[in-house]
């Protein structure tokens, strides 16, 4: 490429205000041969995709059209997992603590549906239910029941927007005190950066033991508006909204909000969660 | 000629080609002020000492107009699959429930089909008729979800690469609406309502002329249709991030009005293809190669004849 370039083509024409067109006149054979270059490359790429589109399809979703297969290359899953991550890290990017999320009034507040994902469970576990701290700085682990925890706890209100992983949301009246407020009565050990929140009282469909746990970072349970709520309407928790008491993170999808949490862990690595391990993102934020 | 209704004087004047003994220079630098049209790079290897048969061709669509019209087939056709699938699990068109306990309007849509359609009054269930069918089926939440982001991510990367193109060499002047294109979109629309019957009665119809790339009813297609990506976008964001975004979501009326606007547009999506397919089908293979290798050998302007219809 020492020699001096020509360009291939010259403009043919001249519009009305003096400025060059889209008009050139080009050799045919070269034409000919550009054409079918470019017509290749486009039939090749639309194979291609086909090909990716069908890889990239649920086998599920191809049994229906009549293809049985079972087909699961590893790179399928590293590439889906790549965009959940990715898009997880966006989440994370966009979330501030102090930016709050929108309340509500009172007149505003909707129904709220049970959505536990098995039986709802209960109510023997109640009676026995102690709140079990570990990770923390000072001691290994600490139970709490309820009476210690609203003695100890000034109590909050907030009416949040519930959103859920499904599309769903309502506006609900949550009352409990912070998550933050606790963090400081029981400090986690230095190195923590997340939480593991359970509840082992959780039930499957067919009310069968079912522990339920999730990740939480510690930024979003330091967030002003991170609730252990123990009252819902005004009034105490019930079993369907998981007595006695549940995590509300409003910048958290609703499968975040652990009801009847029985145990917060506090780790420097990011703990297992039960939607993560089922092909949902791990962070949820929102 | 008689069937090449919309240019009666054929096909053979649009190929125009030099004469062998036509001494004119012909390699003149095109000294175009965007980086757009230029699609044949010069290699100066390529060129014959002699160029003689030479094509007038019309440089129509730049490689990145190109590469984003393509890619974003599959990958619309990704989103909207798993959107649907999505959308399944809390459906915002409802009423209140049946009898069955059914009150989601997308599965009325399949009961009604199943009862009234020929062939379908054995569908073994109705109600999942139309999540069967538009959709990657139902309760796959989680896997319409890793799917819908994956493609939602190359489609934004698709369509900053394109709209920056579309900013940096010019084209948006292309899709820009004038106030004589309301007068001139009247008329395409009496044309494409004419054209087909004057093809079957093998009647000439005049194409109304126009001046630019688009004539005005292509120029509001496609125009309306970038607009309609950054919209899906902006009101995908909106359901996707409500909370940390919550001015994003109010801009479209709140969380849920988001979820609307998101659908909708989807909507117009498809719209939008139903008559761009059966155009470009129409219109020939001049049309459909121009999408692929970028020219057009419809370079004639005068006397409104310039057809290029997709």
């Amino acid at each position: 490429m020492t020699k001096v370039r020509k360009p291939l083509v010259s403009p043919a024409g001249q519009s009305r205000d003096g400025s060059l067109t889209d008009i050139f006149d080009v050799p045919f054979d070269l034409l000919r041969k550009r054409t079918r270059r470019d017509v290749l490359i486009f039939g090749t790429s639309a194979l291609a995709a086909l090909t990716a589109g069908t890889v990239l399809l649920p086998d599920e979703t191809m049994q229906r059209i009549g293809i049985r297969r079972r087909f699961n290359p590893r790179g399928k899953d590293w590439l889906l997992d790549r965009a959940i991550n990715i898009d997880d890290d966006v989440a994370e990017a966009l979330y501030s603590s102090k930016r709050l999320v929108p309340t509500y009034s009172k007149s505003q507040v909707t129904g709220l549906k049970n959505n536990y994902n098995g039986a709802t469970p209960g109510p023997d576990y109640i009676p026995g239910w102690n709140l079990t701290l570990s990770g923390l700085q000072y001691g290994l682990t600490v139970s709490l029941d309820l009476r210690t925890l609203l003695r100890r706890f000034e109590l909050h209100e907030e009416i949040t927007r519930f959103v859920c992983v499904e599309g769903w949301s309502e506006i609900a009246w949550w009352g409990g005190f912070r998550f933050a407020d606790l963090l400081r009565a029981f400090p986690p050990v230095s190195q923590a950066k997340w939480a593991r929140i359970e509840s082992s009282v959780n039930l499957d469909v067919n009310g069968n033991a079912d522990p339920y746990y999730v990740s939480l970072d510690i930024q979003t349970a330091q967030h002003p508006q991170s609730l252990l709520a123990t009252h819902f309407h005004g009034d105490p928790l019930t079993l369907e909204h998981g007595a006695p008491l549940r995590l509300i993170v409003p910048v958290k999808l609703g499968l975040k909000n652990v009801k009847a949490i029985t145990g917060i862990t506090f780790l420097a690595d990011e703990p297992k969660d039960y939607w993560r391990v089922r092909g949902y993102s791990r962070y949820d934020g929102i | 000629m008689k069937r090449n209704i919309r240019d009666p004087r054929g096909k053979r004047r649009a190929r125009q080609r030099r004469h062998p003994h036509d001494r004119r220079p012909q390699f003149i630098v095109p000294k175009r002020p965007s980086f757009l049209p230029v699609i044949v790079q010069p290699v100066a290897a390529a060129i014959p000492p002699n160029a003689v048969t030479v094509v007038r061709v019309q440089i129509k669509h730049h490689l990145l107009v190109r590469w984003a019209h393509w890619t974003t087939i599959p990958l619309l056709l990704g989103l909207i699959l798993s959107g649907i699938s999505i959308y399944w699990s809390a459906p915002i068109f409802q009423h209140p429930a049946d009898s069955t306990g059914n009150f989601d309007q997308a599965a009325d849509i399949g009961i009604w089909l199943c009862a009234h359609v020929p062939g379908l009054h054995h569908y073994s269930n109705p109600p999942d008729w139309f999540y069967n069918h538009l959709s990657l089926g139902p309760g796959m939440l989680g896997v319409a979800l890793r799917l819908h982001w994956f493609c939602a991510y190359l489609f934004m990367t698709n369509g900053v690469l394109y709209l920056v193109g579309l900013a940096l060499g010019g084209g948006w002047r292309a899709l820009i609406p004038r106030k004589s294109d309301l007068l001139a979109s009247l008329q395409m629309a009496r044309y494409y309502s004419l054209a087909p019957f004057a093809f079957l009665l093998r009647r000439p119809v005049i194409h109304p002329a126009y001046t630019g790339k688009y004539n005005a009813l292509q120029k509001a297609a496609y125009g309306s249709v970038s607009a309609a990506g950054v919209l899906v976008v902006l009101s995908g964001w909106a359901i996707h991030k409500p909370m940390q975004l919550y001015w994003l979501a109010a801009v479209f009326g709140g969380y849920n009005a988001a979820r609307v606007w998101h659908f909708i547009l989807m909507c117009f999506f498809i719209l939008f293809v139903v008559p761009h397919v059966i155009l470009v089908l129409a219109d020939g293979w001049d049309t459909m190669r121009s999408m692929i290798t970028g020219w057009s050998l419809r370079t004639e302007t005068v006397g409104g004849i310039r057809r290029d219809e997709s």
